[in-house]
């Protein structure tokens, strides 16, 4: 019971931080318009590459279509400077890593959308809050 | 007789001609010529509150910055229109449903209905136009402030901008070109730093999809509210604008340990906005030509 309630406090100060960060990061430089924040998604890939540059870094995955290809997905984060002083580094992803990104979709159908949080290959957490440790 | 008159108004005339272009010496004798620091100046820095450093505000939907009119439910008041936000963000009610923001006069009240009915997905900062001022200062970014004798500098690392306020006594410029900062001019009021800035791009907004008029006026107040944070007040006015000042704060945080990131907007801005406010993505391969 005590525990329940605990996850759900968690997971209530976790999707907060989210928005907020959202927010920053629109007020910044863009609004959420390209995106449909109402939505979220998940996607399983390989990490193709990622564009630790600004305004936001861009994390490119490799996504096997069910024509037996490879599609490439695109979703933008924060920004090098945001994420770097807040746990992530430009290896904390890296090309080959499998990974399932959770995302808000672009409106348009493209394949992509805003960044929302992976788990990476070490168990850490990364979102556009940051990196954290893995739970213990 | 008629000639001597002549000679006489010639002679009237030149002698004013070379008066007023004595007196334009002197007027331009009597602007402001900055000094040379002495060590003196450099030592009189120790006694000025600690600025220097790497600071940043609070972080999401507002926080860190309170606002309002009149002055008085300023505190009170939640940080709606903040500028630089997104089309249609946070404008027009505050925390509670009250009313929060600049106090409008009817025209810039109906300027700014009609930019907010034209519902644009995005603004120019989508193509890496920087917000200039007030905007500017509310950025998810840190800034690091830098004492120099005769001058403040706040090096914003948004967009890689800079502020120059100058402490060193010279005037406000009498007929400012508008940029997008302005131009500032600062003195200490004991520990606090008192910034009067005018003469602003139109480029810039003195509130989300508010725009101001050529008189606007930003007045700054910067403080230490305890060895790590600082206050800023900020105070706008413009009498074609606003019924009544329009004053927020603005709370930041010193870290110690962190350094200014350079922020090239241009590097790989895959945003963009076009002519009719309509929000676009780039997703052309990484590494390919973006067009």
């Amino acid at each position: 019971m005590t525990h329940t309630l605990k996850q759900t406090v968690r997971a209530a100060v976790v999707a907060v931080g989210l928005v907020g960060g959202f927010a920053a990061a629109a007020a910044a430089h863009h609004s959420f318009a390209p995106f449909d924040m109402g939505v979220t998604k998940t996607v399983s890939g390989a990490v193709k590459t990622v564009e630790w540059t600004n305004p936001h870094i861009w994390v490119w995955l490799d996504v096997p279509n069910d024509q037996g290809g490879i599609d490439l997905w695109g979703f933008e984060g924060m920004s090098p400077n945001f994420l770097g002083r807040r746990g992530w580094t430009r290896t904390s992803l890296k090309p080959g890593d499998k990974i399932t990104v959770t995302y808000r979709p672009l409106r348009d159908g493209k394949k992509g959308g805003m960044f929302v949080s992976t788990k990476a290959p070490d168990g850490r957490l990364l979102s556009m809050q940051g990196g954290q440790n893995p739970e213990p | 007789m008629l000639s001597w008159r002549l000679m006489m108004r010639v002679t009237l005339v030149f002698v004013a001609a070379i008066t007023a272009a004595t007196v334009g010496q002197v007027v331009l004798a009597q602007q402001f010529t900055p000094k040379p620091p002495t060590a003196a100046d450099w030592a009189a820095l120790a006694k000025l509150p600690d600025f220097n450093g790497v600071w940043e505000t609070g972080l999401g939907g507002g926080g860190g910055r309170t606002g309002g009119a009149p002055p008085a439910a300023g505190g009170a008041a939640a940080a709606a229109g903040r500028a630089g936000a997104p089309a249609g963000a946070g404008a027009g009610r505050g925390r509670g449903g009250a009313p929060a923001g600049p106090a409008l006069t009817p025209e810039y009240a109906a300027r700014r209905k009609a930019l907010q009915d034209a519902a644009k997905e995005d603004n120019e900062t989508a193509n890496c136009l920087p917000q200039g001022m007030p905007g500017i200062m509310g950025q998810p970014y840190p800034m690091e402030f830098l004492l120099t004798p005769g001058q403040v500098t706040i090096v914003i690392e948004a967009y890689q901008q800079v502020r120059h306020i100058y402490t060193d006594g010279r005037p406000l410029p009498a007929d400012p070109d508008p940029k997008f900062h302005g131009s500032s001019v600062g003195r200490w009021e004991g520990d606090t730093l008192v910034v009067e800035t005018i003469g602003f791009s139109p480029l810039t907004q003195l509130a989300a999809n508010t725009p101001h008029s050529d008189k606007m006026r930003i007045g700054e107040r910067f403080k230490l509210a305890d060895p790590d944070t600082m206050t800023i007040e900020t105070t706008i006015t413009d009498p074609e604008a606003l019924t009544a000042p329009f004053v927020s704060t603005r709370t930041l945080r010193r870290h110690r340990d962190w350094t200014l990131a350079e922020y090239i907007c241009e590097e790989n801005n895959r945003n963009s906005v076009d002519q009719n406010g309509k929000a676009g993505i780039n997703l052309a391969s990484p590494g390919s030509p973006k067009k």
